[in-house]
């Protein structure tokens, strides 16, 4: 995600030693947020906090209860920086799978006690969720043109996956088909997605 | 054996997806343990997955940044790994390791989720420390009740018994210990210890009234990580001096 801009919304006062340009690399923002960087923090907030909250927000819909679990995310930034490992992914991968693990944990808690004896409610409007989300901005055209490349099979079961939060076995449940079918689905179609955005890792 | 090997690679894409159920997770991280291969896909979908996640990007709700910002001002972060001479002292101990029923971990969370309210308020005196205590006690509940909490005990090389509840996801382990009781000079110390080999202290567990401890609560606990106790000076030290009487692996 070297070509993802940082957010102008909210422009950092330049705190000292800050100088421009690499700077804003994630991974050396984490670098130096490990090293206890308020202002670095500050610029991984802005360059983040957007595709945290929104992730979240995706997965548990509920805002207030999103926001809750954005900050707790953001919070565990700040505190295992130390242990981002640069050798071993991205720093956006690094953050997001902290979001979505942590929105996902929140809905398998709330479900456990009441869902696992209920029949799962199908999201009727789970197909449309990225399209909802494309506003010009150039790496969601390049997501939503990915996701288009998939088969309907293929891109629902990714779908429901991340964004909805379902495990792959739901997932079967929820489109009716068997589970090797989804577990192969959900692979294709990530493969699929890594080539069409030119992913290398 | 190549049939189960190649479905096992077949979940490649719902990992990088967190679509497994925990045992379904534990299971595959075994697998990708000895995958080189499965390694590598996994990589390349989580960070397909991350920009499926960037396109998700909405704007936070105003506060939310003062918040996030404040909130890193009180938190103390958790230090790099480093080197530490007991890095490789748990590899020989004999502990065992034994699967728990829902219902045996039920029991055990429920009389720590008592002994923490017990003990905490038992030993308050103001209100801020009531509140303290409430944090601390929020804290260790939702560990004891996160869905991966699993239980695990391993005795001492000189007694005694150690139990934690471990939850991965939160990245959190709740430790209580019933040990055998030290000189008043001394006290047991809990540490986690990375398997690079650095010791990060997480408090004193009492070397008198044994069992009478609150539990304590470890953070930025990863898998590969050891939880290990000490006997040290009373007050605690900085860094292990001596050879753990326990350690437990945090294993995936």
């Amino acid at each position: 995600m070297g070509d993802m801009k940082a957010s102008p919304a909210s422009p950092q006062q330049p705190g000292p030693g800050r100088t421009q340009g690499g700077d804003q690399d994630p991974a050396t923002l984490l670098a130096r947020v490990a090293r206890g960087d308020h202002a670095a923090f500050e610029a991984v907030y802005d360059q983040f906090a957007g595709p945290v909250y929104g992730l979240v927000r995706k997965v548990l819909r509920d805002p207030a209860q999103s926001e809750e679990v954005a900050q707790e995310v953001l919070l565990e930034v700040w505190r295992t920086a130390a242990r981002f490992d640069p050798g071993r992914g991205s720093a956006s991968s690094w953050m997001m799978t902290i979001a979505h693990r942590r929105a996902i944990d929140r809905v398998r808690s709330e479900n456990a006690a009441t869902a696992r004896e209920q029949k799962l409610i199908p999201v009727a409007e789970a197909g449309d969720d990225v399209a909802e989300l494309v506003e010009g901005k150039l790496d969601r055209q390049r997501v939503l043109h990915c996701l288009d490349s998939l088969s309907s099979l293929q891109a629902e079961s990714v779908n429901l996956a991340y964004y909805g939060g379902y495990t792959y076995s739901q997932v079967a449940e929820l489109l009716g088909v068997p589970l090797g079918t989804v577990k192969t689905r959900i692979r294709d179609g990530l493969i699929r997605l890594r080539d069409c955005m030119g992913v290398t890792w | 054996m190549s049939v189960r090997r190649h479905e096992a690679h077949l979940l490649t894409g719902s990992y990088a997806l967190d679509a497994l159920t925990e045992t379904e997770r534990a299971e595959f991280e075994r697998h990708l343990a000895r995958c080189p291969s499965c390694t590598e896909e996994v990589r390349g979908l989580r960070e397909t997955a991350a920009r499926l996640a960037m396109a998700a990007a909405v704007p936070p709700p105003p506060g939310m940044r003062a918040r996030a910002l404040a909130a890193a001002q009180s938190a103390r972060q958790l230090g790099p790994p480093g080197r530490n001479p007991l890095a490789m002292a748990g590899q020989r101990t004999g502990w065992r390791r034994r699967p728990v029923s829902r219902a045996a971990l039920t029991t055990v969370i429920v009389t720590l989720a008592a002994a923490v309210v017990f003990l905490l308020v038992a030993q308050l005196s103001t209100s801020r420390q009531l509140q303290q205590a409430q944090a601390s006690s929020r804290e260790i509940t939702a560990v004891l009740a996160a869905p991966d909490a699993r239980i695990e005990s391993v005795p001492g090389t000189a007694g005694g018994m150690v139990t934690a509840v471990m939850s991965l996801r939160r990245h959190e382990a709740v430790v209580t210990a019933d040990m055998p009781t030290l000189p008043g000079s001394r006290v047991y110390q809990l540490w986690v210890m990375t398997a690079a080999g650095s010791a990060r202290s997480v408090g004193l567990l009492a070397g008198t009234r044994s069992g009478s401890a609150p539990p304590l609560l470890a953070d930025g606990v990863l898998p590969g990580d050891r939880l290990g106790i000490t006997v040290e000076p009373a007050g605690g030290t900085a860094r292990p001096t001596t050879t753990p009487v326990v350690v437990m692996p945090v294993t995936a």
